[in-house]
């Protein structure tokens, strides 16, 4: 386990070698995010208040966002390219290394541009969060936890391409759909599209569920959302492990 | 102008021969329409039933025509051109006897029009099923030629930004910023009616709005022919501003020796 803050750090290292580079990316990414910030700001002064979410909920929601797709797309950046490597065989590599192969793929690449995230959620969160100690608290848990329940998925989507073949299409479907739900309040969604957002796309679960507990801290909800972050985190672990077994290699070493 | 005519052929032919490409794309769109069904039906409501003058159908059927016509571009072009010139790929493509900055942006239209009709014909569907028919027939046929030209202006534009590359070398994730530009003054995820009397006009002064704002304006009833002027003179515009870039930066790779 100690293999993995090592991976990490080298990754860390290698991602700001090239500094000019990375705080470029890191500030594009900001601006990026501001955009959004700013998008909803217009957004809620046509519109006032959206079926009992106001601007600052969402400011919170979107800063959980933020955060955990900081950890799973910055500092883990390989959780959402699991499919595309094992298409390309570029998994060998891995393979050939004394060490479990999932903790060191995820910890073995940064993105520059996501790291932008990970330093704006908590900033904005600071700035327009209404940060108390208690607020703060949950907001940290709660990202922790969605980043674990993101990062699971996205895992668990890039290993069915072990199953079914492909480039990992349905990975992308799967990064993209829980990105997009994740962005929106929980409470704008009715019906069948609620009960996907708490199954099949877990997005209520990454910014949904936290940013409701920053609001309104209830020890039952913060249950929940632990045990779907350990399930998420096993069915990530579990379906990458089963699908390696059907895993052939790309004879990268031979070509 | 044969070869632009292939290059254009094979943009078709390559992106149609790629359904898996294309079905995470509708599926991609089809999540979009329904979040965005979502989020401005609840604000329609919470409003009285309009806002600024659209109602829920007619801001569903602007959501459709705009998210269309910037979903029919590859969203990262700005990107590849910035890594083919940084890598110093591009001078290869400029042994070609023909133009890099016409072929690349032939191709890209024809990838563009094979994902158009998918994406329209999917779209519609599913609006339709969302928002109800749309609020003028004539205006959803003239959405279809806003959405192509929409989609040619946010091409010639990507190679205009992208062809900055020639000079910083690394335009990685530039894209970011770009795609901002068509978000929010093109008028994407928000018609440019709705935004502060001050952010409107600048947003309408800048070529963004004829890429998103112009065909969701067209398809949410307002079927006005000036507007498809004012996209054809900001894509004359775009591709000649695209091909000054181009030949200045292919000038001055010639001389760094590439």
């Amino acid at each position: 386990m100690s293999a993995v803050p090592a991976t990490l750090r080298t990754a860390l290292a290698d991602g700001v070698a090239n500094r000019h580079s990375f705080w470029v990316q890191v500030g594009l990414m900001v601006a990026n995010d501001v955009t959004w910030v700013l998008f909803w700001v217009l957004f809620f002064d046509q519109i006032g208040t959206l079926r009992g979410w106001q601007m600052r909920d969402v400011i919170v929601l979107f800063s959980i966002l933020l955060l955990s797709a900081g950890v799973a797309l910055g500092l883990f950046a390989n959780s959402r390219r699991i499919g595309q490597l094992a298409a390309d065989g570029s998994l060998d590599e891995t393979l050939t290394l004394p060490v479990s192969p999932l903790p060191h793929i995820l910890s073995s690449r940064i993105d520059a541009a996501n790291m932008g995230d990970l330093l704006f959620g908590p900033a904005l969160f600071l700035v327009a969060g209404h940060p108390t100690p208690e607020r703060t608290a949950v907001f940290l848990l709660g990202a922790l936890a969605g980043s674990v329940v993101l990062i699971g998925f996205l895992v668990a989507c890039g290993a069915l391409t072990l199953f079914v073949g492909g480039r990992g299409e349905q990975a992308d479907l799967g990064f993209n759909a829980i990105l997009i739900f994740a962005s929106y309040p929980l409470d704008l969604f009715g019906g069948a599209t609620k009960v996907l957002l708490f199954t099949a796309v877990p997005a209520a679960f990454v910014t949904g569920l936290p940013a409701r507990l920053v609001r309104n801290f209830d020890p039952a909800s913060a249950l929940l959302l632990a045990a779907v972050a350990v399930a998420f985190a096993l069915l990530g672990w579990g379906l990458f492990t089963l699908g390696m077994r059907r895993y052939s290699s790309g004879s990268i070493w031979t070509r | 102008m044969s070869a632009y005519l292939g290059g254009w052929q094979v943009g078709f032919l390559r992106t149609i021969r790629s359904p898996g490409d294309l079905s995470v794309r509708v599926g991609f769109f089809a999540i979009i329409l329904l979040v965005m069904s979502a989020l401005w039906s609840a604000a329609v409501a919470s409003n009285g039933g309009s806002i600024e003058g659209y109602t829920r159908a007619a801001l569903l059927w602007y959501v459709f025509a705009a998210q269309v016509a910037v979903l029919g571009v590859r969203p990262r072009s700005v990107e590849e051109i910035g890594d083919e010139i940084g890598s110093g790929a591009v001078a290869v493509q400029m042994l070609r006897p023909v133009s890099v900055v016409g072929m690349r942006m032939s191709l890209e239209l024809g990838e563009a029009c094979a994902r158009l009709i998918v994406a329209f014909a999917a779209g519609a569907l599913l609006t339709w099923l969302f928002a109800g028919p749309p609020p003028s027939l004539p205006a959803l046929a003239l959405a279809v030629p806003a959405v192509l030209l929409g989609c040619a202006a946010n091409i010639a534009s990507q190679h205009a930004f992208g062809g900055v590359a020639f000079w910083l070398i690394d335009a990685k994730s530039s894209w970011f910023f770009y795609q901002k530009l068509v978000f929010l003054p093109g008028g994407m995820l928000i018609p440019l009616d709705l935004l502060p009397r001050g952010l409107e006009l600048i947003s309408l002064a800048l070529p963004f709005a004829t890429m998103a704002y112009v065909p969701g304006r067209i398809a949410s009833g307002h079927p006005d022919p000036l507007l498809l002027l004012w996209q054809v003179a900001w894509l004359a515009v775009l591709t000649a501003m695209a091909a000054a870039v181009f030949a200045a930066g292919e000038r001055r790779l010639q001389v760094t020796g590439g």
